[in-house]
């Protein structure tokens, strides 16, 4: 699974594709202080992203991967 | 060039000036229906074919066309002149893109903006379609019209992109590189918000750009909270800084020039932060600064070279001295100095070189020089690794080194096309190209089928002799002579059995002709629909004859995608339904007797009868009555009825419910027949049996109250006579039992409003032909039975073409006309 579900935490690993969308979604939804694990992901589909950013979710660890994180901090880090 | 793209490029060709001349015609005749459906089958074929490759300039702007023409033929909206205008410059713009193609094998990107512009203006064509109501692909372009077209290139600055916005650092980085005289471009890239569905990954179709320094994703203003959100429904933008050159840009983002907006960065737009953000630009006003006596610009390999040059020079003049050669050698370095500095454009150098040689000259030793060359090498080196010259990039005194960036300043949105129209280029190829002579020869359809016909003739005509040979006998009583005629008969039968035969094997070919195109096409497709799909291919090697072959390849291609878009479902449904995730297409090819039999079997999830039964009702195909009577089986098989499509809306590949229809019409031209079982949830088979060779058909001749008619040995089963006893009357029709089976029987003279009565031999037997008609059998009384022979049939013409009751006409050895019966139609 490129998405792991802890209690209160959600860990991405490698390329995560559209299909986890739809349930990352029902998992925010239930747990809206959730915050999430990017270190291990090399890419994310967009449908995830948007996800993440309705979400305003913390982003607890940032991806190791500088490029992908580059990307992903202009669009998740608010304010 | 593949085989494939040769053949594409001849059609598409033969497709283009079809629709040309269908649209002279249609201007004369705008009310034509048949002429209208014949050039929208035309465009979606060619459309069809041109999604095979990777040229999306074509299939855009033929998409485009092919909606435009949808609507005109539903009705939804009336010819017109401008229409015409549109779409021949649509169909020149395919025929220059062909053209292209034949020559280098690709389209240059540079063709995506001319393609989105008139896939533009065809559809500013279609009613109502300044809102956003354009149907399938064309949401996305007329929701954008003012990204594709904004403001006109003249407008000295076009709404500059938020540059201020990017970070410092990777600012300073752009502006570094676009001193060096990189282009440097601002993209906007806004995804369609389908997207997902085509299978796109906007973000990483955007971290792949190609020169990429710097990107961002923009959200947009609002999300929505996270209850109401749609996943797949994208709402994000992507903002890039690139590198790369336009081509580069326009290449990459070929296939969604409607989504992406390019602008040329200048670099003095890096430096000056527009709006109110107060960040420090000191870096690049160093830079500014700094440059006032620097060198040139120079691209990063031009600066190596002449550091190469400069290093080399410095040797020459570190060597020993040898005083008988020392001014040739002072005056062969400064010679080379002076002109790399004039490759370079500096004067200055020049001057002071010469200087120096002067002074080098008369001192007879390199000195002066080498003190020039160091100067000179610590300015090269500060100038490589340091700060870029701002002056050189601003003004415009810059040698023409930098081409493209001057272009950018005065036209910052150079691709944005002008307003569709008048102004836009013309590709009116057909007034005024040049005559290209043809690179192989092609045969014209018609001489190989009057060869064929000939050889039929021939055939014919050398079964006269035979004839001749009796009457010889018969009526002049010279034995000798008949003998001669046979004699000499058989020699020419044999002679003309073998050329007939030469003749089939230059036209036949192997089925793996039409099949090699499949693989790649069941690829794209099912990739563009996110299926997982293996094509496997049976019996390539299959031979029949060319016109079977040819007439076979746009009827597989509508049922192969018919297969892909709505047979096979996607995995995660396989999956849940206990499929295997891999969806199966069989092409299947065997030969039978005298007929080839195509069959396609894809393990997709069936035609629902009662879904076609009900369109086919909704549509008025069959009536109330039909629609209760009707079998499975059948009502399955009206998805080769005209205008009937289940899908629910139209896609890129088929639901215009031209797909079926076009291969049914398409087959039985070339007498084959087309068959479909399906099982819901199981899958579809498309069964489809052809005659190996059009030419000679096989036909059973027999006898019926005087006359000759000629059976196509297609249908005969078998023949037999029946003691008249044997038949049995149910209420007003006549049966018989065969081998335990009940079958019904009926009269020919009947069927053909002969009022003579079947004639019985000796045994008071009946001859009774059993043919299949249908998908069922049934005997038919005849009179008598005569031999089996091979004819050339020829359809009946005239007046006689309206008789359903023969399919047409052929002539005997003895000059007698035989009439051929189309069984289907007579029982």
């Amino acid at each position: 699974m490129p998405i792991v579900f802890k209690k209160n935490q959600a860990m991405f690993r490698d390329v995560v594709g559209v299909e986890e969308a739809e349930e990352l979604l029902g998992w925010l939804q239930k747990k809206p202080t959730a915050t999430v694990d990017l270190s291990a992901c090399s890419h994310l589909h967009p449908a995830n992203l948007q996800v993440l950013m309705a979400a305003k979710v913390t982003v607890a660890d940032w991806p190791k991967d500088s490029d992908l994180r580059a990307w992903l901090e202009t669009a998740l880090k608010i304010g | 060039m593949t085989p494939l793209l040769e053949q594409f490029l001849s059609e598409a060709h033969e497709l283009l000036d079809g629709t040309d001349k269908k649209l002279m015609q249609l201007e004369k005749a705008p009310e034509d229906e048949t002429l209208i459906n014949e050039l929208f089958r035309l465009v979606h074929t060619l459309k069809g074919n041109s999604g095979l490759f990777t040229f999306p300039e074509m299939t855009r702007v033929l998409h485009a066309s092919e909606d435009l023409l949808g609507m005109v033929r539903g009705g939804q909206m009336a010819y017109s002149r401008k229409l015409t205008d549109q779409l021949l410059e649509a169909m020149d713009f395919v025929g220059l893109l062909c053209d292209e193609i034949e020559s280098t094998e690709h389209i240059d990107a540079s063709r995506a903006a001319d393609s989105a512009r008139l896939a533009e203006a065809l559809r500013m064509l279609l009613p109502g379609s300044k809102a956003a109501d354009a149907p399938g692909a064309g949401t996305a372009i007329s929701t954008d019209v003012n990204k594709v077209h904004p403001a006109p290139a003249a407008t000295p600055t076009p709404d500059l992109p938020p540059l201020f916005e990017i970070p410092e650092a990777a600012r300073a980085e752009a502006f570094r590189q676009c001193g060096n005289g990189e282009s440097l471009y601002w993209i906007d890239y806004t995804p369609t918000p389908q997207c997902f569905f085509q299978g796109d990954d906007p973000f990483y179709t955007a971290r792949r750009t190609p020169g990429l320094q710097w990107g961002r994703i923009v959200p947009p203003e609002a999300l929505p909270p996270l209850a109401e959100l749609d996943t797949y429904r994208c709402v994000l933008r992507f903002q890039l800084l690139s590198a790369a050159s336009r081509e580069e840009i326009a290449e990459y983002y070929r296939y969604l020039p409607d989504q992406v907006r390019t602008i040329a960065i200048q670099p003095q737009w890096l430096v000056t932060p527009q709006g109110g953000l107060n960040e420090d630009p000191t870096g690049a006003v160093k830079a500014s600064a700094r440059s006032a006596d620097a060198l040139p610009q120079l691209a990063e390999e031009d600066a190596a070279e002449l550091s190469a040059i400069v290093a080399a020079q410095r040797q020459i003049l570190m060597l020993d001295d040898h005083s008988a050669w020392r001014a040739g050698q002072l005056k062969s370095v400064a010679g080379v100095l002076i002109n790399a500095s004039k490759v370079v454009g500096d004067s200055t150098a020049q001057k002071q070189i010469e200087s120096a040689l002067a002074q080098a000259l008369t001192q007879s030793q390199g000195a002066p020089l080498l003190t020039w060359l160091d100067a000179y090498e610590k300015k090269l080196s500060s100038k490589t690794a340091g700060q870029p010259d701002v002056s050189s990039c601003c003004n415009e005194c810059e040698p023409e080194r930098k081409p493209d960036a001057r272009r950018s300043a005065s036209a910052p949105e150079e691709s944005s096309a002008k307003a569709a129209g008048d102004d836009g280029p013309k590709f009116g190829r057909r007034a005024e190209d040049a005559f290209n002579a043809p690179k192989s020869l092609k045969v014209d359809q018609a001489k190989i089928d009057r060869l064929m016909n000939l050889i039929g003739e021939m055939i014919v005509s050398k079964n006269a002799l035979p004839y001749l040979a009796q009457r010889a006998e018969v009526q002049f009583g010279v034995r000798e002579l008949s003998r001669e005629i046979k004699a000499q008969y058989a020699i020419i039968n044999r002679i003309t059995d073998e050329m007939q035969d030469a003749i089939m094997q230059v036209r036949m070919m192997s089925v793996s002709f039409v099949f090699q195109r499949f693989p790649r096409l069941v690829r794209d497709i099912s990739h563009k629909l996110g299926k997982e799909v293996q094509l496997v291919l049976e019996g390539e090697e299959t031979q029949a004859d060319k016109n079977i072959i040819e007439a076979l390849a746009d009827p597989l291609m509508h049922i192969v995608r018919n297969s892909l878009d709505h047979g096979l479902e996607i995995p995660e449904v396989r999956r849940a339904q206990g499929k295997s995730a891999t969806g199966v297409i069989t092409m299947r090819a065997a030969q039978e007797a005298d007929r080839v039999l195509i069959e396609i079997i894809d393990d997709g999830k069936g035609v629902d009868p009662a879904a076609v039964k009900r369109k086919a009702y909704e549509k008025g195909l069959i009536d109330e009555a039909k629609l209760e009577q009707i079998s499975d089986r059948e009502a399955v098989n009206l998805i080769f009825a005209a205008g009937l499509s289940t899908a629910e809306k139209v896609t890129d590949l088929s639901g215009r419910g031209v797909g079926m229809d076009v291969v049914r019409t398409a087959i039985e031209k070339i007498n084959g027949t087309v068959q479909v079982d399906s099982t819901v949830g199981k899958g579809t088979s498309i069964r489809i049996s052809l005659p190996l060779s059009m030419a000679v058909t096989q036909v059973m001749v027999i006898e019926s109250d005087g006359q000759q008619f000629g059976v196509p040995m297609d249908h005969v089963v078998e023949t037999v006579r029946i003691p008249r006893s044997a038949i049995h009357l149910i209420k007003q029709s006549q049966a018989t039992v065969l081998r335990g089976r009940i079958v019904p029987l009926k009269a020919l003279n009947t069927l053909l409003g002969l009022s003579a009565e079947p004639k019985a031999n000796a045994d008071d037997e009946l001859a009774v032909l059993l043919v299949q008609a249908n998908g069922e059998i049934l005997g038919l009384l005849v009179d008598g039975f005569r031999e089996t022979i091979g004819i050339i049939q020829k359809p009946l013409s005239g007046v006689l073409s309206g008789l359903s009751a023969y399919s047409g006409s052929a002539l005997m050895g003895d000059g007698s006309v035989l009439m051929v019966l189309n069984i289907k139609e007579v029982v």
